[in-house]
Order: structure tokens, then C-alpha cells, then sequence
């Protein structure tokens, strides 16, 4: 397929139930260019980019494609137009090997009916070495790293002649080297005349790839420009919305020692946790940091009961806890909010006010003894934190599904904070959230330490543990090698301490 | 009975293909909100209102034109108690079996257990001489059990609930015809079991009141209680519900219980009202129960199930299984429309699942 010069979405409207998600949006990629596509959650990028790959329709407006309208009535018609998706989530097929997802319905090279494997796994070398990806075509795609997922769904692209990449938060879970082979990528691409979107919240890598970017707020379009002359605060504002850019944060203060409130000896899961120790005062925020892979949500999973240690104690204000379920991790004052907010934190069926509610139905009682819930009490608080958060709703009847991701994530957030737990286990919390909404999640931790609860605060980010951690331990092949405290954490002690063997 | 059976084996539905169809219709070619997309704005709430209606209206058309061609003999107030008291039974088993579905899982033994119960309580009651109180609580306590063996298979032990129930149906058909070997039985049941089904209150037949009153137990349950909102929860995202300090296993096991008390209850019900056995009863029961949740998961709250709907799709195929029967059609159309119904219904209902 030859390259294309242009494509266009003009005046885009498109509204869900309640939600206006993009609201006369123009956005226009070029053949031969990178650009980055910014704004905060719900600005309405991921409602462009499904417009794109023909998920959804558009209520108004339209596409162009080198000038001509096209119509992309379902996913099948983007594939054939050359567009091709890495999402942030990955739509591969985990059981299937390397060779047959890159080649996924492009048609196997066939004989007599039969899958020729030696031709399909040549095939797919053939394009993983242009991505520099030293892939066996053979391995089941399970086996995979993310970053490796992340490149063989770019093969797969590539595989079926794409001429348009659209990639959203290609790099989460993805550690500076990874980033940098797939930006080297891209640029490869880029020269090679393909059209890439580059979606992403981290600016330094916007800078450091794209071309061009257009900033979205409140699903319209309102700023183009060259990378090259644009700064950071500038973008800032234009992501935002309001002057001034945000301040680079103050460390936190360590507190006086608080009483401890949780101990945690010798925590073990063959293979994955290996005898890990811990300790969190009253008042403090502890950070793990640490490689993706390296047992850091499995450990806090062990605490919270999620999953059941096989040996190990755990020790909550002085007293030892059998923790076997997250309802009892729950009950000894432990919560979790987990990583993934749509496999394990959301109920994306459920409204918000259900979401928010559900580990608390207890305190929405008609009556004590009657465990019938009071809806209106129930909307009241879910009301509440949802202004608390800034989530954006517009009524907290409004089910979770067409949230964006950022708001999803929130929600996740809101069911906890009302709780009365001592010990607040935090797991990539501002993972596909905005620079503002991140900044709120800081100071939701940093209220909840003040208020001399516990924060285990785990992320890949190490400048916002740098920020918002008293203390930070480092995990390393399943187990707790190095601890920093207060003016010893720095990124660069992190890195070094996560890659040291 | 044997009536019954062939009657709700016909629960079919002169509505398959045309009312409930038209339901969905918008939806159905909808997979990602796309029915949004055309048209003018009056449009779309038309087809919100048809997915969460339709099911409603085409009920109340499948009564008026019934009304219509056997004025005489279909709109009275006998003929609705005639329905309503032939689907008191469906609408019992119908209402649990929503319990489960709700959470996900599968229960196909009810139609074992509402044999074994018949069975049970004759066997206990001729054979062997027990008063009929202790048989009936003898026979409830069965269908604890047998919800309590299921529930602790499949949410314990991680047995798939297909597959597990559908054994536990033929298991349970096994001790069914164990006690009774497989012999039809007339004499000797007792008056009083027999008043369970056949008596009346308040000029309702008893039936009627017990699958009200169960009915509305499971419509709190689900919709107004804690536990029917952990239930959804589960049926949504069970690892978030379990996250959220929600008793998952354990309530994934109540609702096989529910099952299995309202089969018992159901077993005793047919037993009582033809104060007679046959062998196997319950199997009849199992289509017609599944397609009303289903059809009841295409009304009022679309793609999900739910207690009212599941009431709605009860009435609307004991509506048409009387209708048909008035107009006398042959056994191999009653087959067709009862297949061709439980078809939609489930189409139907996936299409409100797409449209959310």
C-alpha cells in the first residue's frame, strides 16, 4: 500500500449517554510525521482513536483520508484503509504463538488448506527484524514481556502494510530502555513514510519523539503546533486549561516515628515473594519501587490477602492477623486498590454511586440490623466524593463504562477513602491518569499519612515516588534488596539500585 | 401434570419472530453505541424505549389478540386464573434460576430436583408412612443440600457449572427413580399434601400465593438487599466484588441453594395438585424456566437479569402457552415456537448486553 500523505477528522461529535465526548474535534495526521496527541483524561483522545479504528461512529463530522471522505463502519474497514492500533490495554491472543499473532488475519501463507508454519514464523522474522526485536517467532505470545507484546502488535502492523500507526500509552510498564528501542522504532517508521499517532501523559517523551502535537481539552481540539516550538509549561497550560504551570512538587516531610501499624516478616511465595520484611509507621508513605516483574503487586496483593502466602507473618498494631481474602485483609485494616481498574478495580456495569459503594454497604443501612441499602444515603456520599476527586460525571447514576480511563481510575480511588483503614495499599494509582489528576492522587496520599494512616504507594514512575515517599524500598527478582530514606531518594539511586544484579 | 408439561413444553411464542424481535431491533446491529449515530435524536429514545419495553408490549399485544379471536373463553377472569395458577410453578424455579444467572453461573439440575422432590415426598409419605409435614421439610432440606453439593463443587472447587449441574441433574434423576423405581403413583397420598397446591386463600389457589410471596422474596433479595447488590457485583466483575471484601464463594453457593429449595418446592407443588407421581417430572421445566430469564432479561433493565423481568417472561409464555392451546394447534408447531422463542430470547437479550 503506498504511503499516505493526509488524514483528517473534521468537526467530530460524539456524545454517550450523559458524557459529550468529543465535541467538534480536528485532528490531522501527516505521512512521514509523529504526532504526539495530548490532553487530559476524558479530553476525548480515546474516543478519537476508536473513531479511527472504526469502534465507534461519529455523530457528526467526518473523515478524510488524503482528502477524500471515508467511511469506517466497523474495524475490518480501518485495517483495510491501513490503519493500525497499539492499545494501551493489548488486544493480542496471548495463546497463539508470535508468528500467528503477527500474522493474525492477514491470511496464512497455505498449502492445500494446511498452515504452512515455516513460511508464517519466516514471515514474521522477517518483520521483527526490522523492529530490532530479537522475538522468536515460535514463543506462545504469554511468554512475552509487555514491551515485547507492545512490538509485536506493531509487527502486526506492519505485517498488514499499515500506513497509520495510532499508539496510546505505548510505554506504560515499559522501563528507559524499552522506551527507547520503541521510539527508535517509530523514527524508523516515521522516515519510512508512515503516519504515527503518538498518544501519552508523558511529556518528556513527547518532546523527546513526536513531530508535531495537538492538544485536545473537553473533546475539541485547541492547540496545534512543531514540537520543536513549543515548551513544556506551554503545553501544560494548553492541557489544563489555566495559566501557570504545575510546580514541581516538595519533597514530603518525614513525620516524628509514628506507632507502627503494620509489620510484615518473612512474606513468602515460592518463586514470586521471597521472604520479604516490611514496615509502615503511622504517618508515612513507603514506596516500592522496582522493574515490572520484579513481585511488587504480588507482594501487596500477599498483605491484602488477595493472594495467600505460603509462609510469613503479619503483624497489624502490634497484634498478628491471619489475612486469607481480601475481606479480611479488609477487616485487620488493609486495603487495596489495585492495578488494573478494569479486571479488578471497577465494576464497569455498575454506576458510580454502586462502584464507590460496594466495600461499604455496611454504612448505607436503612437500619443497622436490616442490611437493605439507603439510596439516597448512598448517592449523598458517592456525591460527595466524586465533587472530592473532581471525577467527571454528570450524575453518579451514570454507569462506569463510559467513563474515561482517568475517571475510571478515580472511582476506583473513591471507594476507599471513606474507610476507616489504617494501612492504604496504592498500586500504580495514577497509571493512564492526566498531570492534574495525578497531582490530586499526591495529595490524597499525603491527607490520608497527615491523618496518621499508612500509604504503600507502588510505581514505575520514580520522580513521583521521589516526591511523595519518606521512605522507599526496592524490589528485585521477588525480593526487598534496598531501602531509602528521606534526602537518599532520588531517581537516580532508584534506576541503579533496580537494575544493579 | 401431564397436562402441565405438554403445556409448558409449548410455551411458545406466536410473538418469536415479530414483537419480540421488533424489541431489538435498533441494537442489534449496535456493538459499540453506533445506534446513536443516525438519525434524529427522537429516534434513539424510541429505541431506548423498544429495548426496554418492547418485551412489555408485545406481552400486552399477545393478550389483546388472543382476547380478540377467543373473546368468549380468553379474557376471564377464570381463564387468568387458570394462567396464573399453571404458571405459579415456572415462575418459582424461573425467579431462582435468576439468582444464579445473575452471578454467572449455570444451574441445569433443577430439573432432576424437582423430580426428586415429587419423588422424595411420595416415596416418604406411601411407602414408608411419614406425615406429610416431615416429608415436605424433609424434602426442602434436600434441596438445600443438593444447592449446598452444587455450590460448594462450582464455586469451591472450581467446577465448571455447566458441566456440574448437568451431572448433579442426572444424579439426582438416579436417586429419583431409586426410590421410587420409576413407578407412576395415585393412592395413598395424604389429604393434607394434597391441599398444599390444590387449597385457596382468599379465592387464589394456593399456588399462586406461594410463588407471590416467593417471588418477592427473591425481588428483595436481589434488588433491594445488600446481598442482591454483591450478587450483581459478582455477575459483573467477581474480582473487583472480591477486592471489595465481598463473600463471593459463598454467595455464589447461596444462589444454588436458592435453586435448589425453590425446585423442592416446585416438586412438591406438582405432586400436590395432581395428588399423583410420574417419574421425571422436572426436565419439562427446564427450557421454559431459562426462556423466560431470558426473555425477562430483554425488559426493563436491558442485558441484565432481572426479578421483574424474569415475572414478565413467566406471564407472557404462560399467556401464549394457554392462547395456543385455545386455538388448538398441533404438537410439531407448539415444538417449533418453543424452540424458535427461547432462540430470540436469548438474542434478544444479548442485544441489550451489546447496547450497553
Amino acid at each position: 500500500m503506498r504511503a499516505l500523505e493526509r488524514v483528517e477528522a473534521r468537526a467530530i461529535v460524539k456524545t454517550y449517554p450523559g458524557v459529550v465526548a468529543l465535541d467538534g474535534a480536528n485532528v490531522t495526521v501527516e505521512g512521514g510525521s509523529i504526532l504526539g496527541l495530548l490532553g487530559k483524561n476524558g479530553a476525548g483522545k480515546s474516543t478519537l482513536i476508536k473513531l479511527l479504528a472504526g469502534v465507534v461512529a461519529p455523530d457528526a463530522g467526518e473523515l478524510l483520508l488524503d482528502g477524500a471522505p471515508i467511511a469506517l463502519p466497523d474495524p475490518h474497514a480501518a485495517t483495510a484503509h491501513g490503519f493500525a492500533f497499539v492499545h494501551q490495554e493489548l488486544a493480542d491472543v496471548p495463546n497463539l504463538t508470535v508468528a500467528e499473532n503477527v500474522g493474525l488475519g492477514l491470511g496464512y501463507p497455505t498449502r492445500g488448506g494446511l498452515v504452512r508454519r515455516r513460511e508464517l514464523r519466516a514471515q514474521a522474522r522477517a518483520v521483527l527484524a526490522r523492529l530490532e526485536a530479537e522475538i522468536d517467532p515460535a514463543t506462545p505470545l504469554a511468554q512475552l514481556s509487555i514491551a515485547q507484546r507492545r512490538l509485536v502488535m506493531i509487527a502486526h502492523g506492519l505485517a498488514a502494510d499499515a500506513r497509520l500507526f495510532v499508539l496510546d500509552e505505548p510505554t506504560a510498564s515499559l522501563t528507559d530502555d524499552e522506551i527507547a528501542h520503541l521510539h527508535r522504532v517509530l523514527r524508523t517508521l516515521r522516515d519510512d513514510g508512515v503516519a504515527i499517532v503518538y498518544v501519552s501523559h508523558r511529556l518528556d517523551e513527547v518532546f523527546a519523539v513526536t513531530d508535531r502535537v495537538t492538544v485536545m481539552r473537553d473533546g475539541r481540539d485547541v492547540f496545534h503546533g512543531a514540537t520543536a516550538e513549543v515548551d513544556k509549561p506551554r503545553l501544560i497550560e494548553q492541557i489544563t486549561g489555566t495559566r501557570g504551570a504545575v510546580e514541581a512538587r516538595p519533597r514530603r516531610v518525614a513525620p516524628a516515628g509514628g506507632e507502627e501499624l503494620l509489620r510484615v516478616e518473612g512474606l513468602t511465595l515460592p518463586g514470586i515473594v521471597e521472604d520479604a520484611d516490611l514496615q509502615l509507621r503511622a504517618g508515612e508513605v513507603l514506596g516500592i519501587a522496582g522493574l515490572v516483574g520484579a513481585g511488587r503487586s504480588e507482594l501487596v496483593r500477599l498483605i491484602c490477602g488477595a493472594d495467600r502466602a505460603a509462609s510469613g507473618r503479619i503483624v497489624v498494631r502490634g497484634s498478628e492477623r491471619r489475612i486469607r481474602s481480601p475481606r479480611d485483609g479488609m477487616e485487620a485494616g488493609i486495603v487495596l486498590l489495585p492495578e488494573d481498574r478494569k479486571t479488578q478495580g471497577a465494576v464497569l456495569g455498575f454506576s458510580v454511586r454502586k462502584n464507590i459503594t460496594l466495600p461499604a454497604m455496611a454504612r448505607f443501612r436503612l437500619a443497622k440490623p436490616l442490611p437493605l441499602p439507603n439510596q439516597r444515603r448512598e448517592r449523598a456520599a458517592a456525591g460527595e466524593l466524586v465533587a472530592r476527586l473532581k471525577i467527571k460525571v454528570a450524575d453518579v447514576e451514570q454507569p462506569a463504562l463510559h467513563l474515561s480511563g482517568g475517571n475510571q481510575q478515580k472511582v476506583v480511588l473513591a471507594k476507599w477513602l471513606d474507610s476507616d483503614a489504617d494501612v492504604f495499599v496504592f498500586d500504580e494509582p495514577t497509571h493512564g491518569i492526566d498531570v492534574e489528576g495525578k497531582e490530586e492522587v499526591y495529595d490524597l496520599m499525603a491527607e490520608l499519612a497527615d491523618q496518621g494512616r499508612g500509604v504503600i504507594f507502588i510505581s514505575s514512575e520514580f520522580t513521583e515516588l521521589v516526591s511523595t515517599c519518606n521512605r522507599v524500598v526496592v524490589m528485585r527478582d521477588g525480593r526487598l534488596v534496598e531501602e531509602f530514606e528521606g534526602e537518599a531518594i532520588s531517581d537516580a539511586a532508584l534506576v541503579a539500585s533496580c537494575y544493579s544484579h | 401434570m401431564s397436562e402441565h408439561l405438554t403445556a409448558s413444553a409449548q410455551n411458545a411464542a406466536v410473538g418469536g419472530s415479530t414483537q419480540v424481535g421488533g424489541t431489538g431491533e435498533q441494537p442489534a446491529r449496535d456493538p459499540g453505541g453506533r445506534a446513536a449515530a443516525v438519525g434524529p435524536p427522537g429516534r434513539n429514545a424510541a429505541a431506548a424505549f423498544a429495548a426496554r419495553y418492547g418485551l412489555l408490549v408485545a406481552f400486552l399485544a399477545t393478550v389483546a389478540v388472543f382476547s380478540a379471536v377467543r373473546s368468549s373463553t380468553f379474557p376471564t377472569w377464570r381463564n387468568a386464573e387458570s394462567i396464573l395458577t399453571l404458571a405459579a410453578p415456572s415462575l418459582i424455579i424461573a425467579v431462582g434460576l435468576t439468582v444464579v444467572l445473575v452471578m454467572q453461573d449455570f444451574d441445569l439440575s433443577f430439573g432432576g430436583m424437582i423430580g426428586l422432590a415429587g419423588g422424595a415426598a411420595t416415596a416418604f409419605m406411601v411407602n414408608d408412612g411419614w406425615a406429610w409435614q416431615l416429608a415436605v421439610v424433609v424434602v426442602l432440606g434436600l434441596g438445600v443440600l443438593v444447592g449446598v453439593l452444587n455450590g460448594f463443587m462450582v464455586a469451591y472447587l472450581g467446577g465448571n457449572s455447566f458441566i456440574i449441574t448437568l451431572a448433579m441433574g442426572t444424579v439426582l434423576a438416579g436417586v429419583e427413580f431409586g426410590l421410587t423405581d420409576q413407578a407412576t403413583v395415585y393412592d395413598g397420598i395424604p389429604a393434607g399434601y394434597v391441599e398444599i397446591a390444590s387449597g385457596e386463600l382468599l379465592g387464589l389457589s394456593n399456588q399462586i400465593w406461594i410463588a407471590a410471596v416467593l417471588a418477592l422474596v427473591v425481588w428483595v433479595l436481589l434488588e433491594r438487599s445488600e446481598i442482591g447488590r454483591f450478587m450483581y457485583a459478582i455477575g459483573g466483575n467477581p474480582e473487583a466484588a472480591r477486592l471489595s471484601g465481598v463473600r463471593v464463594l459463598r454467595l455464589r453457593l447461596l444462589g444454588f441453594v436458592v435453586v435448589g429449595v425453590a425446585a423442592a418446592v416446585v416438586g412438591i407443588l406438582l405432586t400436590s395438585q395432581s395428588a399423583s407421581y410420574a417419574p421425571n417430572g422436572g426436565t419439562a421445566y427446564l427450557l421454559p424456566a431459562f426462556a423466560a430469564v431470558f426473555l425477562g432479561a430483554a425488559v426493563f433493565r436491558p442485558g441484565e437479569f432481572n426479578v421483574l423481568g424474569t415475572i414478565v417472561g413467566v406471564l407472557f409464555l404462560g399467556v401464549i402457552q394457554t392462547g395456543l392451546t385455545m386455538l388448538d394447534l398441533e404438537t410439531w408447531v407448539i415444538n417449533l415456537v418453543q424452540g424458535g422463542i427461547l432462540i430470540t430470547a436469548v438474542l434478544v437479550s444479548r442485544m441489550g448486553m451489546a447496547r450497553r
